[in-house]
């Protein structure tokens, strides 16, 4: 850093880079650089992975979705295959192998991954927090309305709830229904009612509440 | 079905084998991932796009952790806890290594370097 700013030192406290880690910390940053000591890995692959995660977000998802639900064509060729989601310029950056799910009046799709934590990062970003917990992955596949009661979606007796269990090989990403009254919509309007828990199909697009 | 036996069920499943069982509602609390546990996701994934620790050897080595370890420490602990194990068992580097280097980076954290 230059010494010939000119502002004032001390008009705001050091800036603190350096706060006590926990221990699992101290392994994570252990492990990493001997990993790179030892050239398993680059600092450079790790920079880069970073970079992936920090660009993942569920805007991503939402932009395949709107463009599905006004590109026929292209819903067609997204749902016989995934990886038609990554053309619009997302980085697959673990080669995730994506399957997309229509939801339709008949049928509302919902995913889980009763293993572990599968889930398609490079499209909606990392997971959240419930969608690794023991009891979203042990219920989800038993009492499928009840999970999705909790996250206030009720849905009629006549539509088929379809759980899908992720794996490390097959990740899932749901197509909600576009919302009726959206017909002169733009795409980047649709996109702004897709969000992550919709593309996980636990609740549904809904339409802004009127202002006032 | 009769009911199996607390033994008899560790035969047919596995620590992370939780589909169908019946637990408490949702917490649907979420919280931002902390910078370690970013660095540790990046860490893994860089660890399988080269070939060092495959998805396959991060599942089985946090798997194999057994029930007490396995419910006890939080996601990304489990992470570093098996990237650590992983390594080790496979050769890269010794556990007198690895204590080193944490040894090192606590040194390097008192002295604020």
């Amino acid at each position: 850093m230059s010494e010939s700013h000119d502002h004032e030192h001390g008009e705001h406290a050091p800036i603190q880079t350096h706060e006590t880690p926990g221990e699992w910390e101290v392994l994570e940053i252990a492990v990493r650089e001997l990993a790179i000591e030892k050239g398993l890995i680059t600092a450079d692959d790790h920079r880069r992975l970073l970079e992936g995660i920090d660009g993942a977000s569920p805007m991503l998802g939402a932009r395949v979705v709107a463009r599905a639900w006004v590109d026929e064509d292209y819903k067609k060729r997204l749902l016989a295959d995934g990886s038609v989601a990554f053309e619009l310029g997302i980085d697959n950056y673990d080669r995730t192998n994506l399957i997309v799910l229509e939801n339709s009046p008949q049928v509302h799709n919902f995913v889980v991954c009763t293993l572990c934590s599968c889930y398609p990062r490079p499209i909606l970003g990392l997971p959240p927090d419930w969608y690794k917990s023991p009891s979203y992955r042990s219920r989800a596949v038993r009492w499928p309305r009840a999970v999705l009661a909790e996250f206030g979606t009720v849905l009629p007796d006549d539509v088929s709830v379809r759980v899908h269990d992720s794996t490390a090989d097959m990740r899932y990403l749901v197509m909600p229904m576009r919302p009726a009254g959206t017909e002169n919509w733009s795409e980047e309007e649709l996109a702004k009612l897709v969000t992550r828990d919709t593309m996980i199909g636990v609740t549904v697009p809904r339409l802004p509440s009127p202002p006032g | 079905m009769q009911e199996l036996n607390e033994r008899a069920k560790l035969l047919y499943r596995t620590v992370n084998d939780l589909g169908g069982l019946p637990r408490e509602p949702l917490n649907l609390t979420e919280h931002p991932l902390l910078p370690w546990e970013k660095r540790c996701h990046a860490l893994l994934e860089s660890l399988n796009a080269r070939g060092v620790v495959s998805m396959e050897e991060k599942r089985r080595g946090i798997e194999d952790m057994g029930q007490t370890i396995y419910a006890a420490l939080t996601y990304y602990e489990k992470w570093a806890m098996c990237a650590a194990n992983v390594l080790i068992t496979k050769g890269h580097f010794t556990p007198d290594e690895l204590a080193q280097k944490i040894a090192q980076v606590k040194r390097r954290f008192e002295e604020g370097t």
